[in-house]
C-alpha cells in the first residue's frame, strides 16, 4: 500500500470510526450508517488536513466513495502510485 | 418577494420557480415509489389533478414551488408555504418548507443540503420568519436524520413527528455544511 493511500485509509477509518477492513472501493457516501452527513464533514476536513489542500465544493459533493477520493484527489497531485 | 418570484441561487444550486413546462415532471417524480413512500400520500396523481393543482396554487400567496437545478439539471422540487392560516409568506410567523430529490445520484448527498440551506436563509433573513415547522414520518429516519442535523426539534411523538426550528439553532447547526458548500465553484485542474 502506498503512503498515501495508507494515510486516506487511516482517515476514512478516523473520520468514519470503522475498521480498517471496511474501507474498500465500494465503501460509499450513506452505505453505511456512520458515513452521514456529520462523518462527511469531519472525513472532508481530515482529508483537507491530512494531504494540505482546499477541495472545491463540486469535488467536496463528488466524494461519494472511497474510490472517488482517491479520483478527486490525484487531481490536487496527491499520488497513488 | 421579488427574489421569490425570479428565483434563488447559492450552495450551488439553483431555485426557479415552478412553471407550467414543468408540471409533468414533478409528476413523473412524484409518482415514483422511491419518492412517494414518504409522502403522506402515496396516491397516484393524473396528469388532470396535476394540472388542477398547478392552478390552485398558482398565485397563492401562502405556498411557494421550486424546481431544484444542479448545473443546470433538474434534479428535484421544493416549496415553502405560510404554516399558520390566514397567514401569506410575507408576514408569515412559521413557514414549513418541503423537498424532495427525486434524482438518485445526489439523494443520499451532501448536496441534498443546499436547497434546504438557500430556503432556510430566505425564510430566517428575509422573510423574518421565528420558526420552522415540519411533519416528517417517524419511519422516514432518513429525513428525521437530515432535519436533526440542521438544529431541529421533535416538538411531537407518533406515526408522525412534527420539528421545528429557529433562526439560533439552525445557524449554529448549518455553519460547517455552509463553509463546505459555499466554496468557490471548481476551476479546471486537468
Amino acid at each position: 500500500m502506498s503512503p498515501n493511500l495508507e494515510k486516506l485509509t487511516k482517515v476514512f477509518t478516523d473520520s468514519l470510526g470503522i475498521e480498517t477492513q471496511q474501507v474498500s472501493d465500494d465503501l460509499t457516501y450513506n452505505s453505511i450508517p456512520q458515513w452521514d452527513s456529520t462523518a462527511h464533514m469531519i472525513l472532508i476536513a481530515e482529508i483537507e488536513n491530512v494531504f494540505n489542500l482546499m477541495l472545491d465544493t463540486d469535488d467536496i459533493i463528488d466524494m461519494s466513495s472511497f474510490a472517488q477520493a482517491k479520483t478527486i484527489l490525484a487531481k490536487y497531485e496527491v499520488d497513488f502510485a | 418577494m421579488s427574489e421569490l418570484s425570479t428565483g434563488l441561487s447559492g450552495y450551488q444550486i439553483q431555485l426557479k420557480p415552478l412553471q407550467q413546462a414543468d408540471i409533468e415532471q414533478v409528476r413523473l417524480w412524484r409518482n415514483d415509489p422511491d419518492v412517494a413512500q414518504h409522502m403522506l400520500s402515496q396516491d397516484k396523481i393524473s396528469t388532470e389533478q396535476q394540472q388542477a393543482w398547478f392552478k390552485k396554487i398558482s398565485g397563492d400567496k401562502r405556498q411557494q414551488h421550486f424546481i431544484i437545478y444542479y448545473k443546470d439539471q433538474a434534479i428535484g422540487a421544493a416549496n415553502i408555504r405560510a404554516y399558520y392560516q390566514g397567514e401569506s409568506l410575507e408576514n408569515a410567523r412559521a413557514i414549513e418548507p418541503g423537498l424532495y430529490i427525486a434524482d438518485e445520484k445526489y439523494r443520499g448527498n451532501i448536496l441534498a443540503f443546499s436547497p434546504t440551506l438557500l430556503l432556510n436563509d430566505y425564510c430566517f433573513e428575509v422573510l423574518g420568519v421565528q420558526k420552522l415547522v415540519a411533519v416528517v414520518k417517524a419511519s422516514n429516519t432518513a429525513a428525521l436524520n437530515y432535519n436533526l442535523k440542521l438544529g431541529y426539534k421533535v416538538e411531537s411523538s407518533g406515526d408522525l413527528l412534527e420539528i421545528s426550528l429557529n433562526q439560533t439553532d439552525y445557524q449554529h447547526h448549518s455553519k460547517t455544511l455552509k463553509a463546505l458548500l459555499n466554496r468557490p465553484a471548481r476551476i479546471n485542474k486537468n
